[in-house]
């Protein structure tokens, strides 16, 4: 180092090299990544915005139209319906999510034996595309020849045909998403229940507290930041479903299932109109943000551990 | 006597907590396995048998619909796509997230903050959302049906998720140990590749194997970017079996579901312990 050379307080111009390139290390180590995400996904997002304010004429010629594609979506009853059913499949979906998630947390944190067995497999959906999960469940639940029919039959129960009602497949349509997303919110939510110290319990046993009570106000309060991050994660991948509902139900029938992203991809790439693509890509994205931004505020930064770490 | 009230009680919550904890514990078994299962049965079964809904179990298990999967014209090129862009878009996102971690935890510097923000943020913007500018990007540059879409758009996405994993590992390594290497003399490359790498390997494996999901596992990119069928990957064949097999055999359907999942699930249960610690431990958010 320079300071061994007190001789000189002129760096040599080989160390004044060093010293610049020492300066310069992070950013040369932090800037390829940086370049593919702003690149990419930053270059999309902007694009996307700027798409949407245009509109793109069969000779893919764009002109400026303001807010014309926004005006002319909101107004479309297609969309509106698209949203309601986006809103309920999302608002649906984190609450059973949320609740299996806690209920196998907590199953996992109990369970006195193969502990590791069960957590290694509570996980394995996770690892399952969404394709394929989509096809699976569409097996489980075809009319004939399903397992969901296979059971309810042999207990002499009606075999209702899942997929071809309306309802029934958009109730199947959130256990597909379920399926897929309760694993990792599960494995988050066990992870802050093994924070909590086991003293507390014995503590609040100690004073008379009951199951549901220690649950409400003791556990709950102490997982809350994990809480906030099985959140972001549920309703992520709720807002973003695309490929389970494509290969699921493709939106019907009768439209049931047609959830923003997939009247987007329907709009962008089969109508070819990526002017009212993107104006979806844009309510999309700000919901999912906005979302986002929430869970945050309320459950990870304003916890008080997070405030003491920081 | 209150002895024995408190064992008639204990057994009493003994036999409750059991209950309560394995009648949970079966449905999550159930609810975990049985699509997958019962797709594992399908294929074993004959195609009529499928429809006749009185069997659970196939009457006479058959590799058919396995040997009619692998010798679907076409099966070995998606098989390869899928494998090659998982791959690439491993190594390569790894490798770039290494480095930024370390620049990252290792360094002060100025926008560090807003760097490591903008690093973040795209983490919870929904892929599918991006699927329509990015389809216009890349027709503008000519790299539609090509694969270089894919590990261009699949390594922008794994970024983020890598880097933050990797950041929460390397940032959690005492300095000290570092720069003890430092005095022998090791440059950065050294301490990264000696000190820093061996200490969070668990992290690289955990970010590798997060990638590897990603990747292997990705529908809207290729759904958007690709539209030539030897250039499909395994999920986008998988969709678009509904469409190209005239009379539904179920059997190879479901075989083939099976097979598209069947490589990742290897890699799962080869560093499951690895992964699930990482996520428990709240690494992977």
């Amino acid at each position: 180092m320079s300071t061994t050379r007190h001789d000189l307080d002129v760096l040599t111009a080989g160390e004044r090299a060093s010293e610049f390139v020492k300066l310069l290390a992070p950013y040369i180590l932090v800037i390829p990544g940086l370049a593919f995400v702003l690149g990419v996904l930053g270059y999309a997002v902007v694009g996307g915005v700027g798409l949407s304010l245009n509109e793109t004429d069969m000779f893919l010629n764009q002109t400026f139209v303001g807010l014309k594609n926004y005006v002319s979506i909101f107004e479309d009853p297609r969309f509106q319906s698209s949203l309601w059913k986006t809103i309920v499949f999302v608002v649906s979906s984190i609450a059973l999510g949320i609740v299996m998630s806690m209920v196998f947390a907590l199953t996992l944190y109990h369970v006195g034996f193969g502990r590791r067995f069960f957590r290694g497999l509570s996980l394995v959906p996770y690892f399952v595309s969404g394709i394929a999960a989509a096809v699976m469940f569409r097996f489980i639940f075809t009319t004939s020849g399903g397992f969901v029919n296979y059971i309810l039959e042999s207990f002499g129960l009606p075999a209702p045909s899942w997929l071809g009602d309306p309802i029934l497949a958009f109730i199947v349509a959130v256990l597909a998403n379920c399926w897929f997303m309760v694993p990792f919110a599960t494995l988050i939510l066990l992870g802050g229940l093994q924070t909590i110290d086991r003293d507390i319990y014995e503590a609040a046993k100690l004073d008379g507290a009951t199951g549901l009570k220690t649950f409400f106000r003791i556990t709950l309060p102490l997982i809350k930041p994990m809480m906030g991050v099985s959140l972001i994660w549920v309703s992520y991948i709720s807002f973003s479903t695309f490929d389970i509902i494509l290969a699921l139900t493709a939106g019907g029938p009768l439209r049931a299932t047609e959830l923003i992203s997939v009247y987007m991809y329907e709009i962008a790439f089969l109508q070819l109109d990526f002017g009212q693509g993107s104006v979806l890509m844009v309510v999309l994205l700000t919901f999912n943000t906005v979302l986002s931004l929430v869970y945050l505020k309320f459950f990870v930064l304003n916890d008080r551990r997070y405030k003491t770490a920081t | 006597m209150r002895e024995r009230g408190g064992l008639i009680d204990g057994l009493h919550y003994r036999l409750g907590r059991s209950v309560l904890i394995g009648v949970p514990l079966a449905i999550l078994v159930i609810w975990t396995t049985i699509p997958i299962v019962w797709a594992v049965l399908a294929s074993f079964k004959d195609p009529l048998e499928i429809y006749e809904s009185n069997t659970l179990l196939p009457a006479n298990p058959s590799l058919d619909a396995y040997k009619t999967v692998l010798s679907m014209r076409g099966f070995d090129q998606w098989l390869f796509n899928s494998v090659f862009v998982t791959v690439v878009a491993t190594i390569v996102p790894l490798a770039i997230s290494i480095l930024a971690a370390y620049g990252f935890s290792r360094y002060a510097f100025r926008f560090r903050h807003i760097l490591l923000l903008l690093y973040l943020v795209p983490r919870i913007i929904p892929r599918v959302s991006l699927i329509v500018p990015l389809n216009n990007l890349m027709s503008d540059l000519g790299l539609v049906n090509t694969y270089w879409v894919l590990f261009i758009t699949y390594t922008a996405s794994a970024i983020p998720l890598a880097t933050w994993i990797l950041v929460g590992f390397f940032g959690s390594i005492p300095k000290e140990i570092e720069e003890s290497a430092t005095i022998d003399g090791a440059n950065m490359w050294n301490r990264l590749r000696r000190v820093i790498l061996p200490i969070a390997w668990p992290g690289v494996v955990t970010a590798g194997v997060l990638c590897i999901r990603e990747a292997w596992n990705e529908f809207a990119f290729v759904l958007a970017l690709i539209n030539e069928t030897d250039m499909r990957t395994l999920p986008y064949q998988l969709y678009m079996l509904k469409d190209s097999m005239g009379v539904q055999d179920y059997a190879v359907y479901n075989a083939f579901t099976i097979l598209t999942v069947l490589p990742l699930l290897i890699v799962y249960l080869l560093l499951e312990r690895r992964v699930v610690d990482s996520i428990v431990s709240g690494a992977v958010k």
